[in-house]
């Protein structure tokens, strides 16, 4: 009897713990992540994982409005900028700290979106990605504008580092922990966002926006709604991004900061949430480690070192990478993966039931 | 025909006794609506009323006008002239979500699931809205009231289903139970029979019969090529022809109209 208790118990525990494999997944991947200061890695390869944390925050934010609400938009570092700049501003008038900041950098970064989102979202499909590609270069231009070097600076707003009371190495965690626990954050509450009945609308708009209007659904609204959450993140992201490189320099606004989270998005897997941490990760890993130092390590051996233009031609590999897997696998490395699991769920679940199913067809013909 | 249709204006007359302005008033009024494409005078000075509980059907052949009209009332195109007149207040010119919210609903000719949703969150879209939200029903969640929409039109096994997986039978019952979701007071069908089989087209004739018992007061508008099936659940016609109204009655009575036979049939020899 006790025996049979105890089958069951394990059955039904078996039952609560593996059939959730996304949530075990989550935990598991962030246990490693928690774990990985533990193992002493150098600086410069914490500071790799610190970057992806705040890519993901980026991509993962770019992926809610197009992925979820399908507002193709290629000109996301419009809000890194804007959160980045405005908490160095603030810094550096007022100097304020951080949970000050950041709280205050989002907010900047929501109203700029409410302000672009208005004639942004009266374009649709390539147009609206023509026109929010445009708004991050007039920003370019109005920071890099002589009569407000004054304001902006000529190399940049230098800021210090979240934890610069701290001795190096200690930073260095401090910030990778830092980035990790907002990252997790920000991707549960866009995860919820996602996956509330909001965004059941947000996805009937990326589906059929006539439709959606024919249901009553007062479309700009929600579509100006995903645009304002997006932003939020994306300048939050921004705001670590500045504290990271110790400097709010012009460049954020370039269109290939625009670009990363589309390559990173398609990396990972469009729409999901898994997808663009999962791809900022492999993206921070491809970039920093394998073309940033496995190759030149392995050129010097050959006696060959890079030429300096190598920078520029990293986002043409990455492109190319993108347009493989858009052919290939058109929805991304993890979103990939997870079909295979479920696949193999689904073949196991059919093996089990199978016999059963059988057992009850002989006993039918039997009768 | 028209007098005939103003016959209640008669009764009054005979028995001495006016009926109410309230009484009278239509749930829905159009009067000469017109729309031109370019050159094209796709509904040229279309009026007509619907009342409350009313089933209409409107009939053409193609290029009548008929699609161009809805979508006049639904509010996806605008007029150039004339007005829509929906409990009294004038329509024209309204987003397509503010008249859905003002209780006008509408499917579509090819229907336009969410692809990436399943059947029962394409209904629960529409339950989000301003309307539906505020139509459900005291102490009921969002999910049941989507479900229970879903088993009046009969497709509630497949409400897990992503709605890019279901067949095109299902995904136009599905378009009705979005239409339905936000409780419209006129409900407007296009060609809700299209590309159905004869079986569907049956169990969708009864549906709708069905849903008119169950809510008499809702009035409905079919927009439909096959003629047997729509005679039989409406009670007034509308004939459209190259965007004008030639002929309004009971369906009987349209069915012998020589104007109607003509146009759709062509002329007899003997005219010729």
């Amino acid at each position: 009897m006790v025996l049979s208790y105890l089958r069951r118990a394990h059955s039904s525990f078996a039952a609560h713990v593996f059939d959730i494999p996304p949530r075990l997944m989550v935990f598991l991947f962030l246990l490693i992540l928690l774990a990985v200061p533990i193992t002493g890695i150098s600086d410069y390869y914490m500071g790799i994982l610190t970057s992806a944390n705040v890519l993901a925050i980026f991509a993962v934010s770019w992926d809610l409005l197009v992925g979820r609400t399908g507002q193709i938009s290629l000109g996301h570092s419009l809000f890194l900028g804007i959160g980045g700049y405005s908490s160095a501003l603030i810094f550096k008038y007022y100097g304020l700290p951080i949970w000050i900041t950041i709280p205050l950098a989002m907010l900047i970064g929501s109203l700029f979106s409410v302000l672009i989102g208005f004639p942004c979202l009266r374009v649709k499909g390539p147009y609206l990605a023509l026109v929010t590609m445009a708004f991050p270069l007039i920003l370019y231009r109005i920071v890099k504008w002589a009569p407000l070097t004054p304001i902006f600076g000529r190399v940049g707003i230098i800021v210090p580092s979240f934890f610069h009371f701290l001795p190096i190495r200690q930073q260095v965690i401090a910030e990778f922990y830092f980035t990790l626990i907002l990252l997790f954050a920000s991707s549960v509450i866009i995860y919820k966002i996602a996956n509330s009945k909001t965004g059941i609308v947000f996805m009937s708009i990326l589906d059929d926006e006539v439709a959606s209007q024919a249901c009553g659904i007062n479309v700009t609204k929600h579509k100006l709604m995903a645009f304002v959450i997006s932003g939020m993140f994306a300048s939050l992201a921004g705001c670590l991004f500045v504290h990271l490189l110790r400097l709010a320099e012009s460049s954020v606004f370039l269109l290939t900061v625009s670009f990363i989270p589309v390559i990173i998005t398609f990396l990972g897997g469009i729409g999901t949430i898994y997808g663009p941490i999962v791809g900022a990760y492999i993206y921070s890993i491809l970039d920093k480690y394998v073309l940033g130092q496995m190759l030149p390590n392995l050129l010097e051996q050959w006696q060959m070192t890079l030429p300096t233009e190598f920078e520029y031609a990293k986002l043409l590999i990455f492109t190319s990478i993108v347009v493989i897997l858009v052919i290939k696998w058109p929805r991304g490395i993890a979103r990939y993966t997870t079909d295979r699991l479920e696949d193999l769920e689904e073949a196991r679940d059919l093996d089990e039931r199978g016999p059963r199913i059988w057992k009850r067809y002989k006993q039918k013909n039997r009768n | 025909m028209r007098e005939d249709l103003e016959s209640g204006k008669d009764t009054s007359r005979r028995t001495g006794i006016r009926p109410l302005k309230v009484l009278t008033m239509h749930l829905l009024e159009v009067k000469g609506l017109t729309k031109r494409f370019g050159g094209l005078t796709a509904v040229k000075d279309v009026s007509f009323h619907i009342d409350e509980g009313e089933t209409i059907g409107i009939i053409g052949p193609n290029g009548a006008g008929k699609t161009t009209l809805f979508n006049l009332l639904s509010g996806f195109l605008t007029p150039d002239s004339g007005t829509i007149i929906l409990k009294g207040e004038n329509i024209v010119g309204l987003a397509p979500h503010k008249i859905v919210n003002k209780g006008i609903a509408r499917t579509f000719q090819v229907v336009r699931p969410f692809h990436h949703l399943p059947v029962i969150a394409n209904v629960m879209v529409a339950l989000k809205s301003p309307r539906g939200a505020k139509k459900i029903e005291w102490l009921k969640t969002m999910e049941r009231k989507a479900a229970d929409i879903l088993e009046d039109v009969g497709i509630s096994e497949v409400m897990l289903e992503p709605a890019e997986n279901v067949g095109h039978g299902i995904l136009k019952r599905l378009e009705m139970a979005k239409a339905l979701a936000t409780e419209p007071d006129l409900l407007m069908l296009d060609e809700p029979f299209g590309g159905l089989n004869p079986l569907e087209t049956d169990f969708l004739t009864k549906s709708i019969t069905r849903m008119h018992l169950d809510e008499p007061s809702r009035a409905i508008l079919v927009v439909e090529h096959k003629l047997y099936a729509l005679m039989k659940i409406v009670r007034r016609v509308i004939v459209l022809h190259q965007g004008e109204k030639i002929a309004e009655g009971k369906p009987e009575e349209i069915a012998n109209n020589k104007l109607v036979i003509e146009v759709y049939m062509g002329k007899g020899i003997q005219h010729a």
